[in-house]
């Protein structure tokens, strides 16, 4: 029943914009994370759906409630929203016991006593804290104090229940048994959960949808595994995956479907099911001559920009972004050095050099490589991603193959590689003369 | 336990520490030979003090409940100082009321190093003095040889070196310019006072005020206060219960009368004078009134009906004295009593000289519009020193109940 | 067998000690306790001694005639507690006494308490300047606003006979019960004090996690419910330390209901006890002092009892920059106006009156002005005092006054912060609770009390007269108000700063003054300031000490009022503007300001 609806939601702090414009809507039942970076206006979103903070602009709706709306100056309380707020300190009342703690907010309900009595001790049975009943917060451990906060902040039965960053005090340990036991009380309650956190591994495992946001803009709102595999730009690529993502730069030539990368020194080829090119970088108008680029800071600015810019060459900058498990080792075309072997037990992450390049990769299993090493790699899967390097979004997804010849033409590619390789390595040479060139054009335009 | 064990054995050395400063603090060295160095400088001439001065050592200090002991002290260093040895950093006179002086002359007394103690003081209060001299002989008498013969017999022990009168006056503009008193029993009376105010500084709060009230009670102010009301009334007078003569009769009536909202003689006086207190009366220090530029007060001992001056049956104010006294473990009696001897004189009287301060050197002329000390020894109540040692307790009692049932 | 258990013991007792005193906390809390029980129990041993003894002025009393002097009586308790005398001169007082110290606390908590919530609580208007503006009280002594209240509601039915301020204006006769007796005390020592209220329940609400309000919210509660649920009694201890403070010291006020006691006269406890010492009654006198202390031990009790271990109220620092102030909408205006109005009341007008009547040719006569009393190069009256700025005695005195104070500040500032230090290191421990109460009590001591214990104490030694045992005497009264901050601070720091500089083996002095000091520098120099502040505008406490070449400024202004109106005026606005001057540029300089330093 509470579908939660957030239209056009900016909030200003002064001149910050903590919340920019966003647009979300949390379907009932729902467990939802809130990810991002600190500052990222994740909790801030959070305590204006609960109603703790006051939007700029825009309307929230819980249910069939509109429970803000700025331009009809609607805002109801947030004791009136129906809903449940964990915090990240707990904020259990330090004066109150354990069993005054849960109480409260049924006390607010004017339930009767017994009927507190009961469902205090229903709480306290679900979250195994009946001993504590009579302490105060001061006398609990910080796993302790966080059941009690769940306890009390579930004991009204909230629809919708709020959690900012509920475990990030704990230990690793207790956090991951933590979490297990919310992942169980979301199937328990019935009630949609709103859950922030900076931890994507949290939020991957925990969440049906994640909302990724950053800087106050909302980057991606997805279900984990496609945040995951399909992320919609670089940041939601990197911010997401553990190891992360591989980015490796080049230069890429689109033709329909198809595109044709140089990197790592090499030719590649990735078919897409689609390459939208509208996600790309446009370039702005050039600014009128003198106005606004001037004097030796300017040539600075460009000179810095020199590296990542090709003028002449057509081809578009580009990031192919590699999961890790894409990465198949000891077999393969492509050569590297190990730089190092990461073992963690059940898998391996391996580093591998290749160029000056780095490349991750994971290997199942426990296998240990010696350092520098040399060792074949090649790129697997329908799921390597290609990123416009200045938009940062992603353009298409697809197969990499080595060669700029379909599969059918991929030997004589094979063939061609080692003269390529040559090629490539005396280009930047070029490439900087003629960088400079063009600027010294750009800046007398 | 070891803690709780510590902490005792650090208490006990607390103890220790702070009993041993109670045995210091009650170290008696007692006094020299003070009366007889007294008794010494009570024939020398200015010249041999002088000299005997001279030899002192230490810091010369004074105390005295009147602050112009500081410009005192500043013209003695001005006229002896340079041949005593003395300047303002080795001699000062501190302003202390008279409870301060006698608290630090008791810590003086019994402490070993009286370099710094105080060698002569200037003080009011005449009912601990007495016991200040006779019990505990902190404090010593001096009599300028000088002034043996000039000063009224009745001021040489102790020593009074000035005498301060507190007056009834009122405000003479509106209401007040026809007003008479010729007997404080009208200031009393319920129908003389209708609409009119006598505002008083609480005797709780001013030690002379509360002399007086008990000087009242003596028998021979008792019995003018009988023969004033039957003067008044016609009648004789009919005593309280709890009131053994006419005088507690008078002091109570006079307490439960007396307005005790302003707190300071100086706020009376400039309050009084403004015209909204028109026909209001007072009873305060008369020198007060020398800083008003328009005078809107009458005097009651001053007022004159058909050029005659009015009597006040039978009193019209009250006096109180300021002691000169020598402090018996000071480092330099002989400069205390070239002090005294300077304090007595016209120029050392000079900080006070002006209305409402009376030197007992009958050679020091007074004020111009002023009376003689002998004009106020007949018309005030003066201080009995040891009257009042022995009531103050008693009438004290006395004087707060009846503030306690207003 | 024997033996060898004794010594073993012995050794590992030995041992104990050792490694006791390698510890700088256990240190500072032993030579604390030993310093400051000779400075606390020794006056509070010599004033309970003083209740049992016979001195001088005491063998005026006929039970006592005959007596030997310093023989031991029960006299004084007698004559005190059951006697026919005891109800009109101790009961009575101590009733009046309670009741305006009661009703002064309930104000300045009140008011202190309410501007404290408004100014961190919610968006009301004018913030800075209210914060600013509110300490002004407790700066000026608490007798100038006495004063200036009197001069105000004034009307000429009633004491003085003539009209104050807003007679003059408005033609308003107010009733004397508000003029006179024990509501103007009570409310004028109620903003004088409301001063603390503001600085530690301020200070708490600061601190406080906002989340524990917004979880009460979120639950349904209501804002009222909320602030008497939630809010209050997080802010409890701050408001038993209000109160402790705002209590005693009310207790201890002499001056406020000596000037307001009216016609009839309202009595006190100390206006009770002053009467008698001033006859040399001490014995009785100081047994008024005795349940003074007692008052101030039971509140101590009490606060020690609800800010005990279980309800550890330690508020965890919230997430700063989330917390949203409750909006007042079109109140935030009425409000903050109703509040500069009410400060500028008690804290501005005073000042231009003082201005104004230091200006007067004849005091309380407004029609004639002159800068004399200022500039006058030659005397302005017939004792040679010339005009302020030219008078050789203020400007002695002024050196006297802010050494003083400097002096008092510096020694009970470094001592409350190295106390702050070994309390918070060795928290929880006997003896650091011990020492954290013992730095409390003399603030519990009335200060006349205490200036004649001290008397008593130095004189023996040759100490009176000495600038140091008037330094002695200020930092240990102020002590308390620089432990406070210290302790306050250094619970602010984590211990893993001070260990990190440990493991590296920096020696400790090193570690205080290059590590703990900076980090926490203003709210230790805020503990510096309120000790400076009180020492430069107290008069009771120092004035038997201040003999000889020591005139301060408050005993000059003392002495002053009784004679020289204009001068004293000019002379009291001179302190305060000192004091607001050099609190200002402290402030500017370190970022330190007397409210931050109990708050912290």
């Amino acid at each position: 029943m509470p579908k939660i609806t957030l239209e056009h939601v900016t909030k200003r702090f002064d001149k910050f914009v903590a919340v920019d414009d966003l647009n979300l809507e949390i379907e009932d039942r729902d467990f939802i994370t809130l990810l991002g970076p600190s500052g990222c206006g994740k909790t801030t979103t959070l305590r204006m759906i609960a109603g703790l903070e006051t939007p700029t602009e825009g309307r929230i709706t819980i249910g069939d409630r509109v429970v803000f709306d700025a331009q009809k100056g609607i805002n109801i309380s947030p004791g009136k929203r129906d809903i449940g707020f964990l915090f990240q300190n707990y904020a259990l009342w330090p004066h109150m016991t354990v069993y005054q703690n849960i109480a409260f907010g049924l006390e607010n309900l004017r339930w009767k006593k017994d009927a507190i009595r009961k469902r205090v001790d229903e709480m306290l049975a679900l979250l195994k804290i009946e001993q504590f009943e009579k302490r105060y917060p001061s006398e609990l451990s910080g796993g302790q104090q966080q059941r009690v906060a769940i306890a009390r902040t579930l004991a009204p039965s909230p629809k919708v229940l709020f959690m900012d960053e509920p475990l990030s005090n704990l230990d690793a340990k207790l956090r991951l048994e933590m979490r297990t036991e919310l992942k169980r009380l979301h199937a328990n309650t019935d009630s949609t959960f709103v859950y922030v956190t900076h931890d994507q591994l949290e939020a991957m495992t925990l969440a049906t949808k994640v909302c990724l946001m950053d800087t106050g803009v909302l980057q991606q709102y997805d279900p984990p595994l496609v945040v995951y595999n399909k992320p919609n730009n670089l940041f939601v690529a990197d911010f997401v995956g553990n190891p992360t993502m591989n980015f490796i730069p080049g230069k890429a030539e689109i033709e329909g479907n198809v595109a044709k990368i140089e990197m790592l020194g090499k030719k590649f080829l990735l078919e897409c099911d689609s390459i939208d090119e509208s996600l790309a970088y446009v370039e702005p108008e050039k600014p009128a001559e003198g106005e606004a680029v001037e004097g030796a800071a300017a040539e600075a600015v460009v000179e810095a920009e020199q590296v990542q810019e090709e003028p002449v060459d057509p081809r578009r900058d580009v990031i192919v972004g590699i999961r890790p498990e894409f990465v198949r080792v000891e077999q393969g075309e492509l050569c590297g050095k190990i730089y190092t072997a990461l073992p963690a037990g059940m898998e391996t992450t391996v580093k591998l050099d290749v160029n000056g390049d780095v490349v991750t990769s994971v290997v199942f299993g426990s296998v240990d490589y010696p350092a520098d090493a040399e060792i074949k790699f090649e790129f697997v899967g329908n799921g390597i991603i290609l990123f416009d390097a200045k938009s940062r979004n992603k353009l298409g997804m697809g197969k990499l193959t080595i060669g700029d010849k379909k599969p059918d033409v991929v030997e004589k590619v094979k063939k061609a590689a080692t003269k390529s390789t040559k090629k490539t390595a005396e280009k930047p040479a070029k490439t900087t003369k003629s960088t400079a060139a063009k600027t010294k054009k750009t800046t007398k335009e | 336990m070891k803690k709780i064990k510590l902490l005792s054995v650090i208490i006990a050395i607390v103890l220790v520490i702070s009993s041993l400063f109670v045995v210091l603090a009650a170290c008696d060295n007692g006094p020299a030979d003070i009366s007889e160095i007294i008794e010494d400088g009570q024939k020398m001439t200015t010249a041999e003090l002088i000299a005997k001065a001279k030899e002192e050592k230490g810091e010369f200090n004074a105390y005295g409940n009147t602050s112009r002991i500081a410009a005192a002290m500043t013209g003695f260093l001005a006229k002896y100082g340079e041949e005593l040895g003395l300047d303002s950093s080795t001699a000062h006179a501190s302003k202390q009321s008279d409870s301060q002086i006698y608290t630090l002359l008791t810590n003086e007394y019994i402490s070993s190093n009286n370099s710094k103690a105080a060698s002569m003081v200037m003080i009011q209060d005449g009912a601990q003095l007495v016991l200040y001299r006779e019990q505990s002989k902190i404090l010593q008498n001096y009599v300028p040889s000088t002034m043996k013969d000039k000063v009224d017999e009745n001021d040489l022990v102790p020593l009074v070196h000035q005498y301060i009168n507190k007056l009834f006056m009122w405000n003479k503009t509106g209401k007040g310019a026809d007003l008479v008193v010729n007997n404080v029993w009208q200031v009393v009376d319920d129908d003389f006072m209708q609409g009119r105010t006598i505002y008083f500084k609480s005797p709780v709060n001013e030690q002379v005020n509360m002399n007086f009230l008990i000087m009242l009670t003596k028998d021979e102010w008792a019995n003018k206060l009988a023969a004033a009301y039957k003067a008044l009334y016609n009648k004789d007078i009919v005593l309280d219960s709890d009131c053994p003569n006419a005088g507690y009769q008078w002091v109570k009536a006079f307490v439960k009368k007396a307005s005790f909202a302003i707190n300071s003689d100086t706020t009376i006086c400039e309050d009084l004078n403004k015209s909204d207190n028109a026909g209001n009366l007072g009873l305060f220090v008369l020198s007060k009134t020398r800083d008003l530029t328009t005078n809107n007060l009458q005097v009651a001992a001053w007022k004159e009906v058909e050029n005659q001056l009015v009597s006040v049956n039978p009193f019209a104010g009250f006096m109180y004295p300021m002691y000169c006294q020598l402090a018996s473990n000071g480092p330099r009696p002989y400069t205390a009593m070239l002090f005294i001897n300077y304090l007595m004189e016209e120029d050392g009287f000079e900080p006070w000289a002006e209305w409402g301060a009376y030197s007992t050197n009958p050679d020091i002329a007074i004020q111009q519009g002023d009376r003689e000390l002998s004009f106020w020894r007949n018309t005030l109540v003066i201080e009995d020193a040891s009257y009042i040692s022995n009531k103050k307790a008693s009438v004290s009692d006395f004087v707060s109940g009846v503030i306690a049932s207003k | 067998m024997l033996n060898s258990y004794e010594l073993s013991r012995g050794r590992k007792f030995k041992n104990w000690l050792k490694n006791f005193f390698t510890q700088p906390a256990n240190i500072i809390l032993v030579v604390s306790l030993v310093i400051l029980g000779v400075f606390t129990l020794f006056p509070l041993i010599s004033l309970l001694s003083d209740t049992f003894k016979v001195h001088i002025a005491e063998l005026m009393f006929e039970e006592l005639r005959g007596s030997t002097l310093n023989s031991a009586t029960g006299f004084h308790w007698s004559r005190m507690l059951f006697s026919d005398v005891s109800a009109m001169y101790f009961w009575k007082p101590l009733g009046n006494a309670v009741l305006m110290s009661l009703l002064s606390s309930a104000i300045a908590i009140l008011y202190g308490g309410v501007v404290a919530f408004l100014i961190t609580r919610t968006d009301i208007k004018a913030k800075k300047f209210l914060s600013a503006i509110f300490v002004f009280p407790y700066i000026m002594p608490s007798w100038t606003l006495a004063s200036f209240w009197k001069n105000f509601f004034q009307n000429p039915d009633i004491g003085s006979g003539t009209g104050g301020m807003l007679y003059n204006l408005l033609g308003i006769k107010v009733s004397e019960g508000f003029v006179y007796g024990l509501v103007p005390s009570a409310i004028v020592l109620g903003l004088h004090y409301a001063p603390f209220a503001y600085i530690l329940i301020g200070g708490i609400l600061r601190n406080m996690d906002a989340n524990l309000e917004e979880a009460a919210t979120v639950l349904g509660a209501s804002r009222f419910k909320i602030i008497r649920r939630i809010t209050l009694p997080i802010v409890m201890p701050a408001l038993l330390s209000t109160f402790l403070l705002v209590f005693s010291s009310s207790m201890s006020a002499y001056a406020v209901p000596q000037f307001l006691g009216g016609s009839s006269g309202f009595t006190v406890l100390t206006t009770s006890m002053k009467q008698f010492i001033g006859y040399g009654w001490y014995g009785q006198g100081y047994i008024m002092a005795v349940f003074m202390i007692i008052f101030g031990l039971i509140i101590l009790g009490l606060n020690q009892y609800f800010t005990g271990k279980r309800k550890s109220f330690t508020t965890v620092t919230g997430k700063s920059g989330q917390i949203s102030y409750i909006k007042l909408k079109g109140w935030k205006y009425v409000l903050a106006v109703i509040l500069v109005l009410l400060s500028l009341f008690c804290s501005v007008l005073p000042l231009i009156t003082f201005a104004l009547e230091s200006l007067c040719v004849t005091p309380g006569d407004y029609s004639a002005l002159t800068f004399d009393f200022w500039i006058s190069k030659v005397p302005v009256n017939n004792n040679g005092i010339h005009g302020v700025f030219h008078e050789p005695q203020l400007w002695r005195a002024f050196g006297n006054s802010v050494g003083l104070s400097v002096c008092c500040a510096l020694i009970a500032g470094t001592v409350g912060i190295l106390i702050g230090y070994a309390v918070s290191k060795r928290r929880g421990t006997a003896l650091a609770r011990f020492v954290d109460n013992l730095a409390f009590l003399p603030y519990l001591m009335p200060s006349m009390a205490l200036g004649a214990a001290f008397l008593a104490l130095g004189t023996p030694l040759g100490l009176n007269q000495t600038f140091f045992l008037l330094v002695l005497v200020g930092a240990v009264k102020y002590l308390p108000f620089a432990s406070r901050s210290g302790i306050n601070a250094m619970l602010q720091l984590s211990g893993e700063i001070e260990e990190a500089a440990l493991l590296v083996k920096v020696p400790w002095w090193k570690r205080m003054v290059r590590i703990i000091f900076p980090i926490q520098k203003s709210t230790f120099i805020s503990g510096y300031l309120l000790p400076f502040t009180s020492c430069m505008r107290e008069l009771s406490l120092f004035t038997l000490l201040a003999t000889g070449q020591m005139t301060l400024l408050t005993t000059l202004l003392e002495d002053w009022q009784t004679w020289w109106q204009q001068s004293a005026n000019a002379l009291n606005l001179i302190i305060i503007v000192t004091v607001l001057l050099i609190n200002f540029i402290v402030n500017k300089l370190t970022g330190a300001s007397i409210d931050k330093g109990v708050g912290g």
